[in-house]
């Protein structure tokens, strides 16, 4: 089992969750790591951004959202959704964003597990000047 | 919508809790019905026959209905939250993997509860839609468990699952089904002969519980460090004390049915009654924790940043009790809730999309006053209790006619509670008290309060009037219902130490709760000058006085 990137562990606490509930469900999607990682700097232009989490997940369900950082808030009005890869592995979702301009940015991700579980969460990043 | 997503955390908890007991019960009632009642009826009596088969299809039914109702109700709850989180429409929430569990769950429930309309002995293809229609419930569960998501050893995890819910079913969800016959105007001799088989029935559902635990353990937690080092360790480390405890009782029933000869069964039978009532407040609670942990990722998919068993010695190892407040003004709550309600205005404009995780799982930032505010809350109740214990203690000697007041004390626990639990609302913060209850954690001690006050005013009246009147019951069932709360209510999803070391010390608590509940319950419903009676009376005390300690040693840093 891959280990959990201790980034992952250090942003635990913005995960974001709305159990859904079903009989006997059990646990979380939780995201073991993230391309970008949290508080990474990438270069300008279209981003691909690849999660990787510790269950496998719905991805008809499950979405990533992009957007200029802004710590502290919920959605904001100008996220701009990500078209998700097909053929992904089961506990993997990727896409690749449209060019991003330098500065904070961050991008959010929920995702519902085979569980039934919806999980999600923040991962900011920079993009250089 | 606003306030239904905030709270939606610690209902889907309480939700589930009841989803499960009613299936368990539902799986058990057919497993009863198919296992146990069939075949005894063709050696009873005709007349004890239809007794005992009417007696099970009216659990097995009313637990259907209780399936029907909360699993709809869960699901229902749950397809709302996707919607309102995804943006999407009924049509593609409702191909969701936890609808279709749910869906497949109520369809062979109704099912089950059509093959048992006609009543009578389950025989022949009735008897094998029974045994489809509780397969089917539980194979349907099991395709919503944790188990389906997991990324290795899915189909060992699955199987794992599949048996220590089946387990559950035999044991606890049978229980119901059997107290109905214990209750039965019947020869005591037929109801033992039901309650040794039952025995037989609830040891093979123990060893596929164990089963699932080993299964669970080398699956979910890996390790003793998994076991106490993180959130579902540890509470998968409270279930199996309060799984010994419901062992104990199943024990004491199988001394008292196998080696009691039939004659004395008349004098037997009112003892296993109380452990049976006994297991089924136990096993409420236990499904309660089975919930809850449903809401924590295993163990291994946390391998970092587990609390260390030094850090546990260090917080428990008790130091001089906190006897003097920190001021009001000093703490850091205010300030975080102006943030909060600055937040909350802005999710209200127009152009944002709906708002919909509670408390944006944010751990508050605490300082030293924060810390010193929680500690001497508990410190104090910790007082308080311990004078409700030493009391009640004395009023157990009977020699002390002042003691039987005892329950005016919790009075002062409930009012000390409700005051000082959520310092930032009303009386003594600025948020007023119905917004303070879009806060789970603030509903939940809010609740605890209400609850605590309820007992004290009942079990006051029941002290003065020295009568085993209906309301003598709201004292085990508000120890029940707190331990219950104490031991399902909503948890951070990560492993966060300092939620994990607070965890620590409540987990006792809610397994204390239940078995005191327990204790007392079983005073009320024995002799009163019974060895269990007397075996009661002084045990709850002393889980009080077990509880008060915890709560005097109490410490978040």
């Amino acid at each position: 089992m891959p280990q959990m990137s201790r980034r992952a562990v250090m942003a635990a606490p913005v995960l974001l969750a709305v159990p859904a509930a079903i009989p006997e469900a059990q646990a979380h999607a939780i995201l073991r790591r993230s391309e970008p990682a949290a508080g990474a700097t990438v270069p300008p232009g279209p981003l691909r951004i690849r999660i990787f989490f510790n269950s496998r997940i719905d991805h008809e369900r499950s979405q990533i959202l992009v957007a200029p950082a802004r710590r502290g808030g919920g959605g904001t009005a100008d996220e701009v959704r990500v078209e998700l890869e097909p053929g992904m592995p089961v506990t993997e979702m990727a896409g690749t964003t449209q060019p991003l301009t330098p500065g904070a940015w961050r991008f959010r991700w929920q995702v519902l597990a085979l569980d039934g579980h919806i999980t999600r969460g923040d991962v900011f990043f920079t993009v250089a000047g | 919508m606003e306030l239904f997503l905030d709270l939606y955390g610690f209902l889907s908890v309480v939700l589930r809790s009841l989803a499960l007991i009613a299936r368990s019960v539902t799986i058990g009632s057919l497993a009863y019905l198919l296992l146990l009642a069939g075949p005894l009826a063709a050696r009873f009596q005709p007349q004890e026959a239809a007794l005992m088969l009417d007696s099970a299809r009216r659990v097995a039914l009313a637990a259907g209905w209780a399936t029907l109702g909360t699993t709809l109700l869960a699901v229902g709850l749950g397809t709302i939250a996707l919607m309102g989180s995804l943006d999407v429409g009924l049509g593609p929430a409702l191909g969701a993997g936890f609808v279709l569990s749910g869906a497949g769950v109520m369809g062979f429930t109704v099912l089950a509860m059509l093959a048992l309309a006609p009543g009578g002995a389950p025989r022949g293809p009735r008897a094998g839609l029974l045994a489809v229609a509780g397969l089917g419930m539980l194979a349907s569960a099991v395709a919503g468990s944790h188990a389906m998501a997991r990324e290795d050893a899915r189909a060992p995890m699955l199987a794992a699952t599949a048996l220590h819910q089946l387990g559950a079913a035999l044991w606890l969800g049978g229980l119901p089904a059997f107290l109905a016959a214990l209750r039965l105007p019947w020869a005591p001799a037929a109801a033992q002969a039901v309650g040794t088989r039952y025995s037989a029935l609830a040891a093979a559902g123990v060893l596929c519980i164990i089963g699932g635990i080993i299964g669970f353990y080398l699956g979910y937690i890996g390790s003793p460090e998994g076991l106490y080092g993180t959130a579902y360790g540890a509470m998968s480390l409270t279930k199996s004390v309060l799984m010994g405890f419901l062992l104990l009782l199943g024990l004491g029933n199988f001394l008292l049915l196998h080696h009691f000869a039939r004659g004395q069964a008349g004098s037997v039978l009112p003892r296993v009654r109380r452990f049976v009532e006994c297991e089924v407040i136990t096993g409420i609670c236990v499904f309660g924790i089975a919930a809850s942990l449903t809401s924590v990722p295993p163990a291994v998919d946390l391998p970092d940043d587990r609390v260390e068993w030094h850090e546990i010695v260090e917080r428990f190892t008790p130091q001089a009790p906190r006897l003097i407040s920190p001021d009001h003004r000093d703490l850091a709550i205010p300030n975080l809730q102006e943030q909060l309600n600055a937040e909350y205005q802005a999710r209200q404009a127009p152009d944002r999309p709906q708002a919909f995780i509670p408390g944006e799982g944010l751990l508050p930032p605490r300082n030293a006053f924060d810390l010193a505010w929680s500690e001497y809350n508990h410190n104090i109740a910790g007082f308080i209790v311990l004078a409700v214990g030493l009391a009640a203690l004395l009023d157990a000697t009977r020699r002390v006619p002042l003691a039987r007041h005892w329950p005016l004390l919790f009075m002062g626990l409930a009012a000390f509670l409700f005051l000082r639990s959520d310092p930032e609302a009303w009386p003594m913060g600025e948020i007023s008290f119905l917004d303070s209850l879009r806060d789970p954690e603030a509903l939940q001690h809010k609740l605890l309060s209400f609850l605590v006050v309820i007992f004290a005013v009942s079990e006051w009246l029941v002290r003065l009037s020295g009568k085993r009147t209906a309301a003598a019951f709201v004292f085990p069932l508000s120890m029940a219902a707190g331990g219950f709360l104490l031991l399902a209510h909503t948890h951070a999803i990560a492993n966060i130490r300092e939620a994990l070391l607070v965890e620590l010390s409540h987990l006792p608590l809610g397994a204390a709760s239940v078995i005191a509940a327990c204790a007392r319950w079983v005073e009320l419903r024995s002799e009163p000058e019974s060895w269990l009676a007397r075996l009661g009376r002084w045990t709850w005390p002393a889980c009080l006085i077990f509880i008060s300690l915890i709560l005097i040693f109490y410490r978040e840093a």
